[in-house]
């Protein structure tokens, strides 16, 4: 069941898979093409805008979209465990961003072939924005599980990314570094040593452990639209 | 109808979406504000108003969605459609609207910045966002009726958002995609360049609105889930546009050359007259933009006739200036190199300076040998260390040893002759800019045996080019009207020289280049080494290049860039026909060790026009 459920996920969500990748692939070769800026800053300008896009799309409907089709009633009666519902969703979302941060990766890499950056520099720092914007993501399905609309849904997820910013700016100002590691994008940030590094990396994974399982807890507790 | 129930009704269903995209946008400058008067560095916000006002066009989208959406609901749309309502009205009066009020929140941070940035005369940041706010009104005025548009055909929030993002996207790049020959985002674009691009926007932002109106009146209705003819139809359309678009910012490399370079020096490439000279030992010839080296020239007679008058000063260190490149003097039939040489000793653990010469030095074939010396160490003041300059006008050598002048006539190098000496006749300090719009003096360095125009030039570049005055500059002559320009960590800013009397130079702050969040970020902090040839402003960071077209008087414009990650720019040099010239090292790790494979390259780069 619970594959059938993914499938069923995966079909809904392709066209974001779709949507992402085409739109991606298109900013990427013409921007690449320009060259109105250098290779590496037209990487971190894509990415950037990647990482908070790709996430949005995925999480526009990924939850409200069941309520706003009143879906949601059919999808509580099936007999399968309500986190089995909830994973289902977010590990499709989380595969559809990860591939297109791929493909985009792969893309950026094909085009400039080393001619600016050294080979594979590209690719590593798109990736790493992938990555930034996974945790965003997960970040959003704690606020965002419960939304019912899809405007709801973007308000949420823009107060998610400059919530994030705000914490950033107010650890980084001043000297919170325990905080500061816990930002989804302090992985960006380019003057990490390998100790932070280290730290950094700690930090993401257990809050993205701790936040994926608030999120799961959160959607198994809807009790409002039943 | 009433046109004030509908403002109001309108009012009404957005003031959720309005006050969260208030907060949204207020609540980093706020938060900067806080953080800054708590720090206690003053009260300021202009960094996070110009993040806020970056994504404040998306959150224009989304007020543009929810103010469509709400009306064109199924049960709601069936319901207004069933009255005797003029459609068109209707809808222009949501449209504008829903507009003032995104326009509204949008001003909220811009005064919030404003503000606070008069109060705090943070002149920098608060010129930046004058610029910067019409910009990001003019982008969310696109977004805004894109969306619109799109809400009124697709009836989704979302998806109508996506596509009215993508379409502003398309637009905001497609100016660069036609051919307006545009390079510079900054210079092109965003400063007071109301040209092509704005008018690009708001005539988009028009059509979208126009096309709004008929997709009402005529009940257009797109039952999309994204997967169709449009997102296919979309990518075709930037694939063709692709196929037509080879417009590049960046330089090209006309000849890339592997050399080899055991005995290395930083400043491998020096000018002499017209040629270049290659690590002293030959030129440089770039025919046919194909590099190839050359012997330098040299005169057997004039060899005989080298007297070596070397004072030997036992026990003694030298400094030489220039220490990292050469001030050639080319004549007929040779080549001459002239130095200062600073002697020194250590006592105590102290440096003591005591002894300093000009020395002339002639290429043999194989080697420098010395020709001539002239004794100048009555210019040292004291037994610290001296701050030594110069620089060659015409045939005179301009000596400038701490606060004292030394003028030499150089026009036989073999034999250097003083002109002038002048002791203690240099003021030491350069003018501190608190306030960089009031206008300053620098004062005039006193040599009369130069034109007016490079004593000028010499004054300045004294004052702000350090120890690279002997073979470039940072002021420009163009037109009659002369200006220098200071680069920073925020942008390239240019003076222009106002007048001057027998002590000092008037000069004002003229215009300023700010460097966009990208370039701030790959900034790699080596622009010392900028400096002005041909018109043109050469701005060589480590691993880039930047080039700016300064013979404009309103902007500077960035002509081309040149960026190799992996190497680090040694030493350039610009060829007598605009084309530029790289000494670039190599290696596979620059940063860690000094015993893994490295490569030198010669580079030989195109003249950006």
């Amino acid at each position: 069941m619970f594959r059938m459920i993914l499938w069923k996920e995966w079909k809904e969500n392709l066209w974001k898979l779709l949507f992402c990748s085409a739109t991606s692939v298109v900013f990427i070769i013409m921007l690449f093409r320009m060259r109105i800026i250098p290779d590496f800053s037209n990487c971190i300008l894509i990415s950037f805008i990647q990482m908070f896009v790709v996430p949005v799309v995925y999480s526009l409907d990924i939850f409200s979209g069941e309520v706003s089709n009143r879906t949601i009633h059919l999808l509580f009666k099936i007999p399968v465990k309500r986190w089995m519902i909830f994973f289902s969703k977010y590990l499709v979302s989380a595969l559809g961003i990860v591939l297109v941060f791929l493909i985009s990766a792969i893309l950026m890499e094909l085009m400039t072939r080393g001619r600016e950056a050294s080979m594979l520099f590209l690719l590593g720092t798109n990736l790493l924005y992938g990555l930034a914007g996974l945790f965003l993501f997960t970040w959003f399905c704690v606020f965002g599980c419960q939304s019912r609309s899809e405007a709801g849904s973007l308000l949420i997820m823009s107060a998610v990314f400059i919530g994030w910013g705000i914490i950033l700016l107010w650890s980084s100002v001043c000297e919170v570094t325990w905080a500061e590691r816990f930002v989804p994008y302090s992985l960006l940030l380019t003057d990490i040593t390998e100790i932070s590094l280290a730290g950094i990396v700690f930090s993401q994974i257990f809050a993205f452990a701790a936040v994926l399982a608030v999120a799961c807890y959160r959607y198994v507790s809807i009790r409002r639209y039943l | 109808m009433k046109i004030q129930g509908i403002i109001h009704q309108q009012i009404c269903q957005l003031k959720w979406h309005l006050l969260a995209c208030l907060g949204l946008v207020m609540v980093l400058p706020i938060e900067e504000a806080v953080v800054s008067l708590k720090d206690g560095t003053g009260v300021y916000s202009s960094t996070m108003v110009i993040v806020s006002l970056m994504f404040a066009p998306l959150l224009t989208g989304l007020i543009a969605c929810a103010n469509v959406q709400g009306d064109f609901e199924e049960k709601r749309y069936i319901f207004w459609r069933s009255k005797p309502v003029n459609v068109k009205l209707f809808v222009t009066l949501k449209f504008l609207t829903g507009l003032i009020a995104s326009l509204i929140i949008i001003a909220c941070p811009a005064i919030f910045g404003l503000v606070l940035s008069i109060f705090c005369k943070d002149y920098l940041e608060d010129e930046t966002l004058q610029y910067f706010l019409p910009f990001a009104v003019l982008i969310a005025i696109l977004t805004y009726s894109l969306c619109f548009g799109c809400n009124v055909l697709v009836r989704r929030t979302a998806r109508a958002w996506l596509i009215g993002m993508l379409l502003g996207a398309f637009i905001l790049v497609l100016p660069f995609i036609l051919p307006l020959n545009y390079r510079d985002f900054v210079s092109d674009v965003m400063f007071g360049a109301w040209g092509y691009y704005p008018a690009i926007m708001l005539i988009a932002s028009a059509a979208a609105f126009v096309f709004a109106l008929y997709a009402a009146q005529h009940e257009w209705h797109l039952k999309t889930n994204l997967k169709g003819l449009l997102w296919v139809g979309t990518g075709l359309v930037f694939a063709l546009m692709m196929l037509f678009n080879s417009q590049v910012a960046n330089i090209k490399v006309l000849q890339e050359k592997e050399i080899e370079s055991h005995d290395w020096r930083w400043n491998a490439l020096d000018s002499a007259g017209d040629r270049v000279i290659f690590q002293g030992r030959s030129y440089i010839n770039t025919n046919n933009n194909k590099i190839s080296f050359s012997n330098i020239d040299v005169n057997p007679d004039d060899i005989d006739e080298i007297t070596v008058p070397t004072t030997r000063i036992g026990g003694y260190r030298t400094r030489i200036y220039p220490w990292r490149g050469r001030l050639y003097k080319k004549t007929e039939g040779n080549l001459y190199s002239l130095a200062i040489y600073v002697y020194y000793r250590n006592e105590e653990k102290k440096d003591i300076y005591e002894k300093v010469y000009l020395r002339s030095h002639m290429f043999t074939g194989e080697s420098w040998m010395q020709d001539d010396e002239l004794d100048i160490s009555d210019c040292l003041e004291d037994s610290t260390y001296p701050s030594t300059t110069m620089r060659l006008i015409d045939n005179k050598l301009i000596v400038l040893v701490n606060k004292s002048l030394v003028i030499i006539d150089v026009s036989d190098p073999q034999e250097l002759k003083l002109i002038d000496k002048k002791l203690n006749a240099l003021k030491s300090r350069a003018p501190y800019f608190y306030d960089r719009r009031k206008e300053f003096a620098i004062p005039l360095v006193p040599v009369e045996e130069i034109s007016s125009e490079e004593r000028i030039r010499l004054s300045i570049d004294r004052y702000y080019h350090y120890n690279d005055i002997y073979e470039t500059s940072k002021v420009n002559i163009h037109n009659k009207q002369i200006s220098f320009f200071r680069i920073s960590q925020d942008d390239i800013a240019r003076f222009d020289v106002t007048g001057w009397d027998d002590e000092n130079i008037y000069c004002k702050f003229g215009t300023a280049r700010p460097f966009t969040i990208l370039e701030r970020l790959t900034q790699d902090y080596s622009f010392h080494r900028a400096f002005v040839k041909g018109g043109k402003l050469y701005c060589p960071g480590e691993h880039t290049l930047m080039v700016f077209d300064i013979r404009s008087n309103q902007k500077i414009r960035k002509l081309g860039h040149f960026v190799r990650m992996d190497y680090r720019i040694e030493d350039i040099a610009v060829l007598e026909n605009g084309n530029t010239l790289l000494h670039m090292y190599w290696s596979q790790n620059l940063s860690k060790s000094h015993n893994n494979q490295s490569k030198r390259y010669l580079c030989l780069l195109e003249n950006p026009q």
